[in-house]
């Protein structure tokens, strides 16, 4: 099967379209327009881009397999744990966001339920001492600001 | 003499005590992570970045620090492919062929040790080879005008992929969304590119968090794809029983092996793993029947091993002297300098030298360290191999997570870092090589400046860029990098092939 890089040079083709199209729409720079401008890089990136997408879709190597059913949503399940992580790093507070993700993580990862989020823990609690005292770079302690020594 | 008044300056910075500490630490950092599996050197390298940031490391001594780590990658590789046959690296694959069956023999510490002394051994070559060729080429490339580095360029991202790579349109693919992504932000005559009016884009995107995003993020789904978490079963070493007569007798092919390393490494598209295959193949003409390779031979675990290590050092050649690096882990070194305010070139012997020297003198002390410290050391790198990945490659992620908060306490970074991360594995499924994008991300910015440069002069004639003997023989050799790999690699490829037999390719992207 020769889908993925068919797929993906077409992609690449709409993108170099659109990124030279892009280049047509910058304002004139101030001082008038010279010989070269900020849209001769771009145009000349979008038209090489056009080439090669177009080598791919002529010439596509074999595909690699995709990772379906039960991996797959291993993989997405592990990328909302990313989103979450950084979504919630500021408002639950580095420690208690670690604990939940590494544990997350090592515990789909194969890991025993406890032992992953002990893990978590650990490893947050260590990183947050090691931050905020030795390096002297505060990451924010969130809901348990109030263990704050000030 | 003036490079060796330099030297000796550049010593004066590498041995300062800080400096040396850094170093200490990098080169021990360095052998973690190339003992520890699914961390390749450019990944480590590239976690370390902001975390050299933020410990507020004058540049000299992030650099120092991360040379070490770099150089201690290159050591820490090679223990995973004697003890358990698998490379860490691809370079390390040549090394797995003679160092595990040493090991099956019980001579698993013999061959630890006899690969560490082959790996100085070639480093201390290639070093020496940077001292003496690196301002010369420096000197070089100073004629060099806008359309030379333009052509330059050019070359660099050609020659990426090596004469074995697999399919260069694909470099060449990945060139350009390297490079349109380095186009986004506010150019030099003030005018907003694909900002679509969003205020973190302004000022462009972030390398570092592409290269944290590409290399660590993506590393840890393919973990999760292929159930890897489980790591390897406890290995243990025998007591080491080395002779002066067996260091002795590895000496030739050592020698061997890393002067071929060093000029695998300084020529662009040649890269580490041609340098090691190349070391063997030689040391298996030279030696000839007396030798028993693939069997334990110590000479077959010396020459590729020194061949490696001297590639990787042969490799700052071109990183140092003319701003273009030619493997993924130099390219993470040129990140480093970058945003370290440093431009990297030929001006950078005259403007920076005491950090260029010192960087230099750095190395020459690092390998001394790494020697020091793997020969004693192995026993508590060879028990880091049995940590399971399904523990550490989280931690890892969490580490680049603070690294890159850490940068601009904004959670925005983070959400780039992931789509990043998520582009990475997607990318890497379709066999787009990964580090052509960085280059372009780092490189991206100074071609178009040369380009503009280049027309400016020629008042918009497009045959400035040709115009000169070196800028043509340039173009010559970048089309001969895009056109080789179509007729020499599926040779070259398949020998490598034979020859590694048993040993299983693949590992961590870069070299």
């Amino acid at each position: 099967m020769t889908f993925n890089d068919r797929i993906f040079g077409i992609l690449m083709l709409v993108l170099a379209v659109a990124y030279g199209w892009g280049a047509t729409q910058f304002p004139e720079p101030f001082g008038g327009a010279e010989s070269i401008g900020p849209e001769t890089f771009p145009y000349l990136l979008a038209v090489v881009l056009g080439l090669s997408s177009l080598y791919l879709i002529v010439r596509p190597d074999p595909d690699n397999a995709w990772p379906w059913s039960r991996t797959g949503v291993e993989l997405v399940i592990a990328v909302a744990v990313l989103v979450l992580y950084a979504a919630l790093l500021q408002p639950l507070g580095f420690i208690l966001g670690t604990t939940l993700a590494v544990g997350t993580l090592c515990w789909r990862m194969g890991a025993a339920p406890v032992r992953a989020y002990v893990t978590g823990a650990a490893s947050g609690v260590v990183v947050f001492l090691l931050f905020n005292f030795a390096l002297d770079l505060a990451l924010p302690l969130g809901v348990l600001s109030f263990l704050e020594v000030s | 003499m003036e490079t060796l008044g330099f030297l000796i300056d550049g010593f004066g910075v590498a041995l300062a005590p800080h400096n040396l500490m850094f170093a200490l630490m990098g080169a021990f950092l360095g052998t973690l992570i190339g003992a520890l599996p699914g961390l390749g050197p450019a990944n480590g390298v590239a976690i370390l970045i902001p975390l050299a940031f933020t410990l507020g490391l004058a540049p000299e001594t992030a650099l120092i620090m991360l040379t070490a780590v770099y150089a201690g990658a290159m050591y820490g590789g090679r223990i995973s492919s004697i003890l358990l046959n698998i490379p860490g690296d691809e370079p390390a694959m040549m090394t797995c062929l003679d160092g595990y069956p040493m090991a099956k023999q019980g001579k698993a510490a013999e061959a630890l040790a006899i690969s560490a002394v082959a790996s100085f051994m070639g480093s201390l070559i290639a070093t020496i080879g940077l001292i003496l060729l690196a301002p010369l080429l420096a000197d070089f490339a100073l004629t060099f005008g806008p359309a030379e580095y333009f052509a330059l360029f050019l070359l660099a991202f050609a020659t990426l992929g090596g004469i074995t790579g697999k399919n260069p349109m694909k470099t060449v693919v990945a060139a350009c969304i390297g490079l349109m992504i380095a186009t986004v932000g506010i150019d030099n005559t003030g005018v907003q590119r694909y900002t679509f009016g969003v205020l973190e884009l302004y000022e462009g995107v972030d390398f570092i968090i592409a290269i944290v995003g590409l290399f660590a993020i993506s590393e840890l789904l393919f973990f999760i794809e292929e159930k890897a978490g489980g790591g390897k079963a406890q290995m243990s070493v025998n007591k080491l029983k080395l002779t002066w007569a067996d260091i002795r007798g590895i000496l030739p092919s050592s020698v061997r092996g890393g002067i071929l390393g060093f000029i695998a490494g300084v020529l662009p598209g040649a890269g580490a793993s041609l340098g090691s295959f190349i070391g063997y193949t030689l040391e298996k003409k030279v030696v000839g029947k007396k030798g028993y390779f693939g069997e334990g031979d110590p000479r077959g675990v010396a020459g590729p091993e020194a061949g490696n290590n001297g590639a990787s050092s042969g490799a700052l050649v071109p990183m140092l002297t003319l701003g273009v690096p030619g493997s993924g882990t130099t390219a993470v070194l040129l990140a480093l300098l970058i945003s370290l305010n440093i431009t990297p070139g030929p001006l950078m012997f005259t403007q920076n030298a005491d950090i260029v020297w010192g960087v230099i003198a750095a190395l020459l002390i690092g390998n001394f360290l790494l020697l020091v410290l793997n020969i004693p050391l192995v026993g508590i790198f060879v028990k880091l191999l049995s940590v399971p990945p399904m523990f550490l490659l989280p931690i890892v992620t969490m580490i680049a997570f603070v690294g890159i908060y850490s940068i601009s306490n904004t959670t925005f970074d983070l959400y780039f870092m992931v789509a990043f991360g998520v582009a990475g594995y997607v990318l890497r499924k379709l066999e787009i090589p990964l580090v052509p994008i960085i280059l372009g991300l780092l490189l991206g910015p100074e071609m178009e400046k040369n380009l503009r440069h280049a027309l400016d002069i020629s008042d918009g004639d497009w045959t400035i860029l040709w115009d000169s003997g070196l800028a043509i023989g340039l173009w010559v050799f970048a089309a001969a990098g895009l056109i080789l790999p179509y007729i020499v690699g599926p040779i070259l490829r398949r020998r490598m092939k034979v020859a590694a037999g048993a040993a299983t390719a693949g590992g961590p992207e870069g070299d």
